[in-house]
C-alpha cells in the first residue's frame, strides 16, 4: 500500500506494535542503509542484498527508485524485515520518486534517517555522467558505499573527486576494495621479510592479468586499476606523467622505471575485472599470484636465489555482495588507504580514461 | 619486523608473525585435536599463518606423518568454528604437518626433533624460529625445558635474529609454592619474556571487550569507583559436571582449577588503573597491581567471607545426574570443591569498600560467566511512591550471548509516577554478526607475532596464589562443611546465598 512520506513513521510504529504484541520483538536498529537504486532493473538485487545485510546488521532500509512521470510526487511503502526464524529485524522502506520529484529524495531520506545513528549510502550500479543526485545525497552521509566494479575505468576519477570533497564528513567505501583485501593480504605477504623487500629496489615490471567483460573497452578494470593504484601508491611509484602504449588486448603503462602490463585474460568462474595474475618482476626475483583452474584457488610464489621460496595454495572466499555490504558497514569510518589509492589511480588511468564530463565540449 | 612491510600499512592485518616452527609437546592427547590444530587451520583459512610455518607433533604414540595427519584432519573436521574443512586448505595446511615420534625424558628423542626442526628451517625458510607448545603435564614442564635447553633448541632472547617462545597451560602449580617453584623451573632455562602462559579467558572477545569499553569511552570511567558502585558480581557458571576429569578435578577443586586464574583475570581486567599505553608491560602492571591489592582473606576470615560446595545428585536439563562422589575416578568420600564463593574486597584508592562477590561452580542452573557492576541507590527517593528504586546495573556477558546490558529504570506509561527496570541490550552476535575467532586463535597468533599481553605474567601468577593459597590453607585445616551440599542444577549451596544476603544484597538472577 502507498503512503505519502509523511505517513510513514506512524505506520512503521503500528507495524511494531503489532509485531510486539505477536512474538515480543524489540525494535532495534543500528543505522539507516539507504539504497539508490540507478537502474529498475537493479531493484530487486538491491532488495535482495539488503534482506540480507539486515539480517546481520538490524538498521532500517530506504530503496530510492525513480521513473519519468507528468506529476511529480514522492510515495512510500513499507514493511518490517524478517530474519529467518520470522522476528521482525527492521524497517524497510521504498521511496518511488516520480518525475522531477526525483529531486526531492535527498531531503525526504534525510527525514526518514534515524536519529543520532549513522546513515550509509549505497550507490546501486553504475554513475551517471550527468546527475548530480548522489553528489547530493552524499552530503548528509556518515558513509558512502559504491561498488566500482560495477563502473568504468573513467569513474575512479568521480569517486577519488567525491572522496576529497567529502573533506572528512562521510567515508566512502568500496566493495569493490572489500573484495581486494586478500589480494593486497597476500601480496603483503611476499615482503614480511627483509630479504624479500630488499628486491623492490629493483622492481622492473608489474604484469596484471584480468578477467575482461564482454567488449571490454578500458585499459583495464576498474578493480585491477584500483589495485594498482594501491600499489603504485605503496611503491611510491611517480604519477606525474604516466606513459601509455595499449592494443585491443593489453595495455602498459610506465611509472619512472617501472612498466605495467594489463592484459585481458578470460577465465571460466571468474566475475568479469576480476584479477586473474599479479606478478612483480623484479631484477632478481619474481613474485607472482596466480588464479588456478579452480577460481577461488591461488597459488602464491616466490622465486629468488636468496629466498626460501614456498609457494603455496590459498582458497579465496567467493564474496558476495551481501557479504562485501556488510564489511563495509563493519567499520563506518574513513580509509585513508582507500582515497589515496582512489586518488593514485585516477591519476594514472585518466589519460587513457577521462571522464566525459571532463573532456571539452564536442 | 612485518611492521617495516610498507604493503601492510592501512591492512587489517597491519602484524604478520614472521615464519617458524611450532611444535606441539603432548601431540596425541585431547587439546591438540580438540583446540590447537583447529585453532592453527581458522588462522590458515584466515590467511593468517606465514608462509613456510610448519607445525610438528612430538608425542610418545608411535605414528607415522600420514596417520598424524588423518587424527588431525578429523579433530578439525569434528571440532573447527568452520565447517566443512576446506580441502583445498587442509590440503596445504596437512604438508605443513609433521611428526615426531619420543619421549619427554629421553635425549636422544630430543636430539631427533632438531634434525627434524633443522631440516624443516632449510626447507621452508623458518629460520630458527620456534613455539614450544607444553600441551603436558606441568609435572613434564621442567623435564621438556631442560631437555629443549640441552639439544640446544632455546634460543638467546636477545638474539634478533631468530626467537623460541614456550607457550604452557594452566594449572601453574597447586599453591604460592609450587607456582614459585614452577617459575624457578621456567626461568632456569627461559627469560620470561619467552614464556606464554596461557588463559584462554584472556583471548575472548568480550573480555578484550571489557577493556575497550571502559577506556574507549569516556562515560563509564568516571563513575567506576567507590563513589557510584555498590559492589559488583562475578560469576562463572558450568552447568556440566567433571565430564570424565574426576581423577583431575580431585587435585584441583573449582578454586585452582577456576578461580586461581580465570576469575582473577576477570577481576583484574574489571578493576584494574588505565594503563598508560596497550602494550604487553604496562597492561600487566595494572593487572598485577589489582591482586596485590586484595585484601587478603585467612584465619577466621576464611570461614566468615568465603563458602565452599560440591554437588549432589541432581538434574540437569531435566534428566538425572549423579552428584561429584559418584563421578568416575572420584573418592566416594571426597571434600573437593566444585562450588566456591566469596567476598572479597581490593584495598585501592578506586575501589576501597566495595565489596566484590564471585562465584565459581560446576553443574550449576547454567552455563554464564557474567560481571555486573551493580550502582549505588539514588541519593534521594524523590520517586519511591512504591518502594525504593532499584540501582541502575551494568552487565558484562563474557559467554555465552556475548554482549553488555544496562539496566535502569522508566517511567511506566501512565498517569501515576510508577518506575520499572528496563535494559538497553547490546549483543555482539546482533551488531557484529557471525562469530569471531576463538580464543586460541587470537592467542597462538599473538605468541607467534610475540605479543604477550593477553599472557599471564610470573608476577601475576605469583601475586595470585599468594591470595588463593592462604584460603586454601585455612580450609584444609577446619572441618570440611557438609558435603554435598547443593544438588546438581541449582545455584550452590545455601551458604552462598547467605553471604551476600547478610549484607542485604542478592546475586543477580542469570
Amino acid at each position: 500500500m502507498s503512503l505519502a512520506v509523511d505517513q510513514v513513521e506512524r505506520e512503521l510504529a503500528r507495524l511494531w506494535e503489532d509485531e510486539a504484541k505477536k512474538s515480543g520483538t524489540a525494535r532495534v536498529e543500528l543505522l539507516t542503509l539507504v539504497a539508490l537504486v540507478s537502474e529498475p532493473g537493479l531493484l530487486q538485487r538491491a532488495q535482495g542484498v539488503i534482506t540480507e545485510v539486515v539480517r546481520k546488521v538490524p538498521s532500517r532500509t530506504i530503496v530510492a527508485v525513480w521513473k519519468d512521470g507528468p506529476r511529480p510526487a514522492i510515495t512510500a511503502e513499507v514493511a518490517l524485515h524478517k530474519a529467518p526464524g520470522g522476528a521482525a529485524c527492521g524497517d524497510a522502506i521504498t521511496l518511488e520518486a516520480i518525475g522531477d520529484a526525483r529531486e526531492w529524495l535527498p531531503g525526504n531520506a534525510d527525514r526518514l534517517a534515524l536519529s543520532d545513528l549513522p546513515v550509509c549510502i549505497w550507490w546501486v550500479g553504475d554513475l551517471p555522467d550527468h546527475d548530480d543526485l548522489f553528489d547530493r545525497m552524499v552530503l548528509n552521509a556518515d558513509v558512502v558505499i559504491v561498488n566500482s566494479q560495477e563502473m568504468d575505468l573513467r569513474d575512479l576519477e568521480k569517486l577519488a573527486s567525491i572522496a576529497t570533497r567529502g573533506g572528512g564528513r562521510y567515508a566512502i567505501a568500496d566493495l569493490a576494495w572489500a573484495r581486494l583485501r586478500w589480494v593486497q593480504d597476500l601480496v603483503a605477504r611476499f615482503f614480511d621479510d627483509e630479504q624479500a623487500r630488499a628486491h623492490l629496489a629493483g622492481l622492473q615490471r608489474i604484469e596484471i592479468d584480468f578477467s575482461p567483460r564482454d567488449g571490454e573497452k578500458d585499459a583495464t578494470s576498474t578493480l585491477c586499476g584500483l589495485l594498482f593504484g594501491w600499489l603504485a601508491h605503496v611503491l611510491k611509484l611517480p604519477t606525474e606523467a604516466p606513459r601509455w602504449r595499449r592494443d585491443e588486448t593489453w595495455a602498459e603503462v610506465t611509472l619512472g622505471e617501472v612498466v605495467t602490463r594489463f592484459e585481458q585474460r578470460p577465465q571460466e568462474g571468474v566475475r568479469s575485472g576480476g584479477l586473474v595474475r599479479l606478478s612483480l618482476v623484479c631484477n632478481e626475483a619474481r613474485f607472482e599470484l596466480r588464479r588456478m583452474e579452480d577460481p577461488q584457488a591461488f597459488h602464491w610464489s616466490r622465486e629468488a636465489p636468496d629466498l626460501q621460496a614456498l609457494a603455496q595454495v590459498f582458497r579465496v572466499l567467493s564474496l558476495d555482495e551481501p557479504t562485501l555490504l556488510l564489511r563495509c558497514l563493519e567499520r563506518p569510518k574513513r580509509d585513508p588507504l582507500l582515497e589515496r589509492s582512489l586518488d593514485v589511480a585516477q591519476r594514472i588511468v585518466r589519460s587513457v580514461a577521462p571522464r566525459l564530463s571532463s573532456l571539452p565540449p564536442a | 619486523m612485518s611492521s617495516d612491510n610498507p604493503f601492510r600499512a592501512g591492512l587489517e592485518t597491519e602484524r604478520a608473525p614472521a615464519p617458524c616452527v611450532f611444535v606441539i609437546f603432548g601431540a596425541s592427547g585431547d587439546l591438540t585435536r580438540r583446540k590447537l590444530l583447529p585453532a592453527l587451520y581458522n588462522l590458515a583459512v584466515s590467511r593468517l599463518l606465514p608462509p613456510g610455518m610448519s607445525i610438528v607433533g612430538f608425542a610418545l604414540t608411535e605414528q607415522s606423518e600420514d596417520e598424524f595427519r588423518k587424527a588431525m584432519h578429523d579433530g578439525i573436521a569434528e571440532f573447527s568454528r568452520r565447517k566443512p574443512v576446506d580441502e583445498a586448505v587442509w590440503s596445504d595446511f596437512a604438508s605443513r604437518l609433521h611428526y615426531v615420534s619420543g619421549r619427554f625424558e629421553d635425549q636422544t628423542s630430543f636430539t631427533r626433533l632438531r634434525a627434524k626442526l633443522d631440516e624443516l628451517d632449510t626447507k621452508n625458510g623458518t629460520r630458527g624460529n620456534r613455539i614450544y607448545y607444553l600441551a603436558v603435564p606441568p609435572s613434564a614442564f621442567g623435564l621438556v625445558n631442560d631437555n629443549l635447553a640441552r639439544a640446544g633448541m632455546v634460543h638467546d632472547p636477545d638474539d634478533a635474529a631468530k626467537y623460541s617462545r614456550i607457550i604452557i597451560e594452566k594449572p601453574f602449580g597447586r599453591d604460592l609454592a609450587s607456582g614459585d617453584a614452577l617459575n624457578a623451573e621456567l626461568h632456569r632455562v627461559l627469560h620470561e619474556r619467552q614464556i606464554f602462559r596461557i588463559d584462554h579467558y584472556l583471548g575472548k572477545e568480550t573480555v578484550q571487550n571489557l577493556v575497550a569499553m571502559r577506556f574507549g569511552n569516556a562515560i563509564f570511567e568516571p563513575i567506576w569507583n567507590r563513589n557510584h558502585i555498590d559492589h559488583v558480581q562475578i560469576t562463572v557458571a558450568e552447568d556440566i559436571g567433571v565430564e570424565g576429569r574426576g581423577k583431575f578435578y580431585e587435585e584441583a577443586g573449582t578454586t585452582r582449577d577456576i578461580v586461581q586464574n580465570h576469575l582473577l583475570q576477570l577481576l583484574m581486567v574489571m578493576a584494574m588503573e588505565p594503563p598508560v599505553a596497550f602494550t604487553a608491560d604496562e597492561v600487566r602492571d595494572e593487572k598485577v597491581k589489582v591482586l596485590r591489592s586484595l585484601k587478603p582473606i585467612r584465619g577466621e576470615d576464611v570461614a566468615a567471607l568465603t563458602v565452599r560446595g560440591q554437588y549432589g545428585p541432581g538434574n540437569f536439563a531435566g534428566k538425572p545426574v549423579p552428584g561429584y562422589r559418584q563421578e568416575p575416578n572420584v573418592s566416594p568420600a571426597s571434600v573437593v570443591e566444585t562450588f566456591v564463593a566469596m567476598r572479597v574486597e581490593i584495598d585501592n584508592w578506586r575501589f576501597a569498600g566495595v565489596p566484590i562477590y564471585i562465584r565459581a561452580g560446576k553443574r550449576l542452573t547454567k552455563r554464564i560467566t557474567e560481571i555486573s557492576v551493580h550502582f549505588k541507590q539514588v541519593p534521594h527517593a524523590l520517586l519511591a511512591q512504591q518502594g525504593p528504586v532499584e540501582p541502575d546495573v551494568l552487565a558484562i556477558r563474557i559467554q555465552p550471548d556475548e554482549g553488555i546490558g544496562l539496566r535502569f529504570v522508566a517511567k511506566v506509561p501512565g498517569p501515576s509516577m510508577t518506575l520499572r527496570p528496563v535494559t538497553m541490550d547490546f549483543r555482539y552476535g546482533s551488531t557484529f554478526g557471525g562469530s569471531g575467532p576463538e580464543a586460541y586463535e587470537r592467542l597462538i597468533l599473538d605468541a607467534m607475532l610475540g605479543d604477550p599481553t593477553l599472557f599471564a605474567r610470573a608476577d601475576e601468577v605469583n601475586a595470585a596464589w599468594r591470595f588463593i593459597t592462604p584460603i586454601l590453607e585455612g580450609w584444609a585445616a577446619a572441618p570440611a562443611p557438609e558435603l554435598p551440599n547443593y544438588a546438581a542444577g541449582t545455584w550452590g549451596p545455601g551458604a552462598a546465598t547467605a553471604l551476600i544476603e547478610r549484607e542485604g544484597r542478592s546475586w543477580r538472577r542469570l
